[in-house]
């Protein structure tokens, strides 16, 4: 049966009209089309852009221990991942889009890229009115971010603002973005919007350390400590290296359950 | 970084933070590697490139002890070479006029049942004191101080400075990790820290290299 075959595709090859030369590579082009049809979609090469504030954007190295969690969140994915981390300390939805910040991520959004989006940290802050972005503009500007980066047929994904260390006098760990998080959840269920609801998991995460431990996170270091913060430092906001770390794995498990393409595109490793 | 060290990643050396505590007069060449005791990292020819390229000033920070201790494992090294090895790291440092310090291997996370820190390195750590005795080198007693850290923090938080994982947290380790030997970038930058703080102690011209910022005051 094999000869059988074997002489007919050597009799196929020979009365060819494609000329002897030719014929190995015509064979191999063949086989590399098929083969890259199969491979193709998971290995496209996409971009993950991130767009936030303090808690998750890029420190440099004269503020080490400050991490933002998008610096770890980095080193989880293939190659067929870039990650452009475009989040800026102290910007509000409403100042981002004013520094004219987002429209030049739109103008490079590719079909299949992610645009991952936490704000609410600095849209909440009364006390700081060059930040502050009112509930309404805040939905408004969410819902801009979304619609913007579906026009790309890029795949927006909204994170509610991950938890300040707040703790009542029970030792309960308390809810501190309560009305700007319930907005993004409105934005994310009448917009069909993936959400990853980092504000809820990060709280669990700190009544898992408790009140004390739980400092462990955070930018806490005593006067003398660390070269970088001489007088020490006590923020119940920003995250070290070890909590940006943390923080990073919750919203990774959030794209797992999401099961989103994306999850694909980790690196785990073997159990 | 190799493939393995990126997948072992969240596991933190202690050089990795260290380096950013100095000033731009300062390079750190951090060529350790894990695995290592004395005698393979001078087999596996990894001391000699540092040698051929150490100037007058530069200072060589080091710690083995780990793989050097344990009888069962390939890098097992005995204790009379263990010496010898220092000896020749430390005179041809001096050879080349770097300035060798001498740094007793960190804490492994081991308590007894009463809650107390063991030593895990007894014979190794008095056998570099004794090197660093014999032959003048500046010594940081790492082994002792980050037992005090260890112990402080406590059977349970003491975990948050190693490299412990819950199953499912972290993609690099999906079945979890327990590990009383490596360290999160936590115990990575405590025990920094802690080598950090003992360089001036030891009146080393390298402390005057150490970073100096002007915090601002926070509102």
């Amino acid at each position: 049966m094999m000869k059988a075959i074997c002489k007919y595709f050597k009799i196929f090859i020979e009365t060819s009209p494609v000329p002897l030369l030719w014929r190995g590579v015509w064979v191999r082009f063949l086989l590399l089309i098929v083969l890259t049809s199969f491979v193709l979609p998971t290995n496209k090469k996409i971009t993950i852009w991130m767009i936030g504030d303090s808690t998750m954007c890029q420190y440099d190295s004269s503020r080490f221990p400050l991490t933002g969690w998008g610096m770890p969140f980095a080193e989880y994915f293939d190659s067929s991942v870039t990650i452009e981390n475009k989040a800026r300390g102290g910007r509000s939805t409403r100042t981002f889009i004013a520094e004219n910040r987002w429209q030049p991520i739109v103008d490079n959004l590719k079909e299949g890229d992610y645009v991952l989006i936490q704000f609410g940290h600095n849209d909440e802050s009364k006390s700081y009115p060059d930040r502050y972005t009112t509930p309404e503009d805040y939905r408004k500007y969410l819902i801009k971010f979304v619609t913007e980066s579906r026009n790309k047929k890029a795949i927006p994904v909204l994170i509610t603002p991950v938890s300040r260390r707040k703790f009542d006098s029970s030792g309960n760990a308390i809810e501190t973005h309560e009305t700007y998080s319930k907005i993004v959840h409105e934005v994310a269920e009448q917009y069909k919007v993936p959400l990853i609801d980092l504000d809820q998991m990060s709280i669990q995460l700190l009544q898992q350390y408790g009140p004390e431990n739980s400092t462990l996170l955070f930018m806490q270091l005593e006067p003398g400590e660390n070269p970088d913060y001489p007088l020490g430092i006590h923020d119940n906001t920003h995250f070290n290296a070890y909590g940006a770390r943390h923080i990073a794995e919750l919203v990774l498990q959030g794209i797992d359950h999401l099961h989103l393409d994306l999850a694909g595109r980790i690196v785990h490793a073997k159990k | 970084m190799a493939d393995k060290e990126v997948i072992a990643y969240p596991e933190t050396g202690w050089g990795m933070p260290f380096h950013y505590f100095f000033d731009s007069t300062v390079t750190v060449d951090n060529r350790a590697k894990n695995g290592r005791s004395t005698r393979t990292f001078i087999e596996e020819k990894r001391w000699q490139p540092v040698v051929d390229n150490l100037h007058e000033g530069d200072y060589v920070l080091i710690q083995f002890g780990h793989n050097d201790e344990v009888q069962t494992k390939r890098s097992y090294t005995t204790p009379d070479d263990f010496k010898a090895n220092l000896e020749k790291f430390v005179n041809e440092s001096r050879s080349k006029k770097a300035i060798p310090v001498l740094i007793t291997p960190v804490a492994r996370r081991k308590f007894d049942a009463a809650g107390k820190i063991e030593e895990t390195h007894v014979a190794y750590t008095q056998l570099v004191k004794d090197v660093a005795k014999k032959l003048d080198v500046p010594l940081i007693d790492l082994d002792a101080e980050s037992q005090q850290l260890v112990q402080q923090m406590g059977p349970e938080t003491s975990k948050y400075l190693y490299n412990y994982l819950l199953p499912g947290e972290n993609p690099h380790y999906p079945a979890g990790h327990a590990d009383d030997t490596h360290f999160s970038e936590l115990g990575a930058r405590k025990m920094a820290e802690i080598v950090l703080h003992d360089i001036p102690n030891l009146h080393l011209e390298l402390a005057d290299r150490i970073r100096v910022v002007k915090q601002k005051e926070k509102k």
